[in-house]
């Protein structure tokens, strides 16, 4: 991946964290509202492969933790292991040749995420965590939905330049698609 | 290396970097320095937040209507009555009415009188889904500071929401009492005095019983803060009323529950009081 690449990332997490604050954070639906940053680590996965995937949900989760105020860190943990997730399942689907529909991908995996997140802030002691989960888990499904394929669309332009469909996820110029 | 295992020393190392920074957030000094990042983060994202905040307001209010349609509808019913009640009884007489408003005014007074207050707006809610925050126009510019507790009136009653969490220079997060973090040392109207603690969004808070406690609860009985717990609270701030009652199994203790006077959701300003624990 190129800096040109990093780059064109960096400002899609920055204007997903603004989007996220500014305009979903008001559309509070039983408690809970969608969230996109969720959505980028996962079509991070998807198209740059587990370990980028990974990468990206640590650097979001680490600016997605500045702005609430359960342990720093706990975002960057539970993108890390949805972005590597997501890019692994996708990569064994595409070595198989199942064409793994990414936009459900993105919406099963933000849905995981949200249950991974309330999981782990449980573990590590954070009240109330897991009662409030199945809502924010709906929620963030259905805002999923409606994101995921205008978010995969952009995160691909970031990380490939281009935002034409294909079936497997894009292989940097000059190296493996899995980083 | 193959392509595998440099996959999974990427994830192990990004793990073992998530849980470290996790662990710093525990230590005092990397604490400290965090919550300036965070406090930096939100100064300079506010202004862009405020400004798109301001169109999106109506629309986050259009669906919050829409899915409340039936409460709001029984709502409107209620307040419907409601105001051909107070007509006809402003209708009867001027005096009654001067009355009423004296009393609605000594009601609504003593729990701030002699507290210096600072008005905010509420500009964000919560940007997690797992905590119960709002974040409000005020910061350290205007004198607000960690600990402070939030208070707001929600028509007919007011009182306390919540304590702020963190201050950068020109907003604050206040952590709301709904939050499964917040702790309020409460009194309850019949002298007894309780922990409330929240639990989520749209739920009751509900009280745990200090030891030893063998008094009586009642629906309806008003909560208070009480100004013990080291005086995180001033004492006297309304919070609620008992909304239920029950005795949990052998009958040793009791489940109390108790429903906020203001409403959580629907906030636009609130003030916050200059009351810092004392050292």
């Amino acid at each position: 991946m190129t800096a040109t690449n990093w780059a064109r990332l960096a400002i899609v997490v920055c204007v997903g964290l603004i989007i996220q604050v500014a305009i979903l954070d008001e559309i509070v639906i039983f408690g809970a509202h969608p969230d996109i940053m969720i959505l980028i680590v996962a079509a991070a996965g998807i198209v740059a492969g587990p370990s980028r995937g990974a990468i990206v949900g640590f650097v979001a989760g680490l600016i997605a933790d500045l702005f609430v105020v359960t342990p720093y860190g706990l975002g960057a943990l539970c993108f890390v292991v949805v972005g590597f997730a997501v890019g692994l399942v996708r990569s064994i689907s595409s070595e198989q040749e199942i064409d793994a529909p990414k936009t459900t991908l993105c919406i099963v995996a933000a849905a995981i995420g949200t249950l991974l997140y309330a999981l782990l802030g449980s573990l590590i002691g954070q009240t109330g965590m897991f009662k409030a989960a199945p809502a924010a888990i709906i929620v963030v499904a259905l805002g999923a939905c409606v994101l995921s394929y205008p978010v995969l669309r952009v995160v691909k332009w970031a990380l490939t330049g281009s935002v034409r469909s294909r079936s497997t996820y894009a292989v940097p110029r000059g190296g493996s698609a899995a980083g | 290396m193959n392509r595998r295992t440099s996959q999974r020393l990427t994830l192990v190392m990004l793990v073992l970097a998530s849980l470290t920074v996790l662990t710093l957030d525990y230590h005092g000094e990397a604490k400290r320095a965090i919550n300036h990042l965070r406090t930096a983060s939100i100064d300079v994202l506010s202004p862009v937040q405020r400004g798109i905040s301001a169109f999106v307001h109506p629309v986050g209010d259009v669906f919050a209507g829409a899915l409340h349609y039936g409460s709001l509808e029984t709502q409107n019913e209620k307040l419907r009555d409601e105001i051909g009640a107070t007509r006809r009884e402003l209708a009867q007489s001027i005096n009654e009415r001067s009355a009423a408003d004296q009393v609605l005014g000594l009601a609504s007074l003593p729990f701030v009188s002699g507290i210096p207050s600072i008005p905010a707006e509420v500009i964000a809610d919560a940007s997690s889904n797992f905590e119960y925050t709002m974040e409000i126009d005020r910061g350290t510019s205007d004198g607000v500071g960690p600990g402070m507790p939030v208070i707001a009136d929600s028509g007919s009653s007011g009182g306390l929401i919540g304590v702020v969490n963190s201050a950068s220079s020109h907003d604050a997060i206040v952590l709301l009492i709904t939050d499964a973090r917040a702790r309020v040392d409460v009194e309850l109207s019949s002298g007894s005095t309780w922990v409330a603690s929240g639990e989520g969004h749209g739920e009751p808070l509900s009280l745990s019983e200090p030891s030893g406690s063998s008094s009586e609860v009642h629906t309806g009985n008003s909560v208070y803060t009480s100004g013990l717990g080291g005086g995180t609270y001033p004492a006297g701030i309304p919070i609620g009323a008992v909304s239920a009652v029950r005795s949990s199994a052998g009958g040793f203790s009791q489940d109390v529950l108790v429903r906020p006077f203001v409403n959580l959701d629907d906030l636009q300003y609130v003030s916050v009081l200059e009351w810092l624990q004392p050292a």
